[in-house]
């Protein structure tokens, strides 16, 4: 098997060069300036690409590339940038797509893939002899290699959307995918007022706060970079504490992959305990001054 | 004056999903389907912009012989004309791409405007698709637009910024579920929606197929020990985050 990947971002790139190499040959692509990044995961060649990156000239440069280097599949990163060039990659390619996939496997000619659907609430197992894929982000860590990849540079065409201008988003610097603990709080926390008194816990545990759809992008309590979920970051903590998070299947589908799950919840009936391994139920605003003192003691 | 075509779907109301106890597998029968989440901002944010700049909003929908309520939804909010083409058959965003493409085609087209990823297959495949079948620009993840003249510009939310985009009609767009907060339609225009005429035509293209092999909800291999005695769960969870925290 030889694939081609793309994601403009270099650490996601490298989660599916370490996760794809075990099946056979790896090119991967990436943005010109964060090129240097990913050649250190095993990948046989990297490519720099070089220009404002749009949905069209990199899907027709992935397209062309793909039928000249005689790659069997095409793999992106699902982001809202992948997405967009995936679809249009597969549409030029005249290729079947599986999107959001978890794992994949090469057959013979078909291509065994698995994938979350119907919002998070099932497993697709699928086989198809689809080409193009979009990976799920967070699959796994990506793991570095002693050789390095020689990077190729390579430039992007004119794309027929104008950017006007570019407002970097104001960032806390905060890494959910590479956290170890995540202490996250959905609905249940009240307001925002009443974060101040869940901080405590996240210092006890030295964890991140990261938080559901609703609080992240309905209330913007927090922002959005700190979204756990199907619409935000996969995220695979050692510890996840779910504070004052019902459970709804959307955020559920953003932690599955976390190793032990705690949840703190007043309502006995919450899904959130069904996807737990531990669970409290009680007042938060009880339980978690407790449980900082027990911590501390 | 602008001509929009918005393209919505159906999906189940997932709420009422639950999955079979013995086989896992989702039970669909009997579940109501609806417009989908992303769908009604689509059809809100096409309204607005003919409410601000004139012209046509015409729904399409790629669906079966049930799509005709989750039309009359896009009329009461305000849709014009509405397209049914049935023969839907599944979640196969390259069929879908060709045939919702080509009904496009046959129509007068400024803006296509679709939801970024839908709320039940997740995809977000189909915006890049349609237009790369079309061979027309697409302005993605829109949270904002404006037209001036025969240029559209949106902002374009993107994970590490924000761009201000644009390009010249025809374009595509897809939006994001924070562009608008859909209205609930007045009871007036809901009636008037049912009379209005549907166009349906059944689909003559064919997909690859997939084979599913399987479709299950994931089983929670988690503990579940649910502790109600506070203190006694207190004093099990700290041993465990001391583990965890490390």
């Amino acid at each position: 098997m030889k694939a081609l990947v793309f994601s403009e971002f270099p650490e996601m790139a490298a989660q599916m060069v370490t996760y794809l190499k075990k099946q056979g040959e790896v090119d991967a692509a990436t943005a010109g300036s964060k090129a240097d990044a990913l050649s250190h995961y095993g990948a046989g060649k990297v490519y720099s690409l070089n220009g404002q990156m749009q949905f069209d000239n990199v899907s027709s440069w992935l397209v062309e590339t793909y039928k000249a280097g005689g790659y069997d599949y095409l793999f992106v990163a699902s982001t809202i940038l992948g997405r967009e060039v995936a679809g249009a990659a597969s549409q030029a390619l005249g290729a079947g797509i599986i999107p959001e996939i978890t794992e994949f496997q090469a057959g013979q000619s078909n291509a065994h893939t698995k994938r979350y659907f119907l919002g998070g609430k099932t497993v697709l197992e699928e086989e198809s002899d689809s080409k193009v894929f979009t990976f799920a982000p967070g699959i796994m860590d990506a793991e570095k290699v002693d050789s390095q990849s020689p990077v190729t540079p390579a430039e992007l065409k004119q794309s027929a959307v104008t950017v006007v201008s570019v407002e970097e988003k104001q960032s806390s610097g905060v890494n959910l995918e590479k956290a170890k603990v995540i202490v996250s709080i959905g609905r249940g926390v009240g307001k925002k007022e009443n974060i101040a008194q869940v901080e405590p816990l996240v210092k006890a545990v030295n964890g991140e706060l990261a938080g559901s759809r609703p609080v992240c992008l309905d209330y913007q309590w927090l922002s959005d970079e700190r979204q756990v979920g199907i619409s935000g970051k996969k995220v695979r903590p050692n510890l996840y504490i779910a504070v004052g998070i019902s459970g709804q299947i959307q955020h559920i589908a953003g932690m599955r992959g976390s190793k032990v799950v705690i949840a703190l919840n007043k309502d006995k009936s919450a899904p959130i305990f069904d996807e737990s391994d531990y669970g409290i139920v009680g007042d938060l605003f009880q339980v978690i001054p407790k449980l900082v003192k027990a911590l501390g003691a | 004056m602008v001509d929009i075509i918005v393209l919505i779907k159906q999906m189940p109301d997932l709420e009422q999903v639950k999955p079979d106890p013995t086989t896992g597998e989702p039970q669909l029968k009997n579940v109501p389907l609806k417009l989908e989440n992303l769908s009604e901002n689509s059809v809100e944010e096409a309204v607005r912009l003919k409410e601000k700049y004139g012209g046509k909003v015409t729904a399409i929908i790629f669906g079966n012989e049930q799509s005709s309520a989750i039309l009359k939804k896009a009329y009461a909010m305000g849709a014009d004309e509405g397209h049914i083409i049935t023969g839907f058959k599944g979640n196969n965003p390259s069929l879908t791409a060709k045939v919702l493409g080509e009904k496009i085609r046959a129509l007068k087209h400024d803006i296509v405007i679709l939801g970024n990823q839908s709320a039940d297959s997740i995809s977000g495949l189909l915006a890049g698709k349609i237009a790369n079948h079309l061979g027309i620009p697409l302005l993605g993840n829109a949270n904002s637009i404006e037209v001036s003249g025969s240029t559209v510009k949106v902002k374009r939310a993107l994970e590490e910024n924000n761009q201000i985009i644009q390009a010249d009609f025809p374009v595509v767009i897809s939006v994001t579920q924070e562009i608008n907060e859909p209205r609930l339609p007045p009871v007036m225009q809901i009636m008037q929606a049912g009379r209005k005429p549907i166009n349906t035509e059944a689909a003559t293209l064919t997909g690859r197929e997939v084979k599913v092999l399987s479709n299950k909800a994931p089983k929670s291999e988690r503990k579940k020990m649910v502790f109600e005695d506070v203190d006694k769960g207190i004093a099990e969870i700290v041993k465990v985050i001391r583990e965890e925290s490390r």
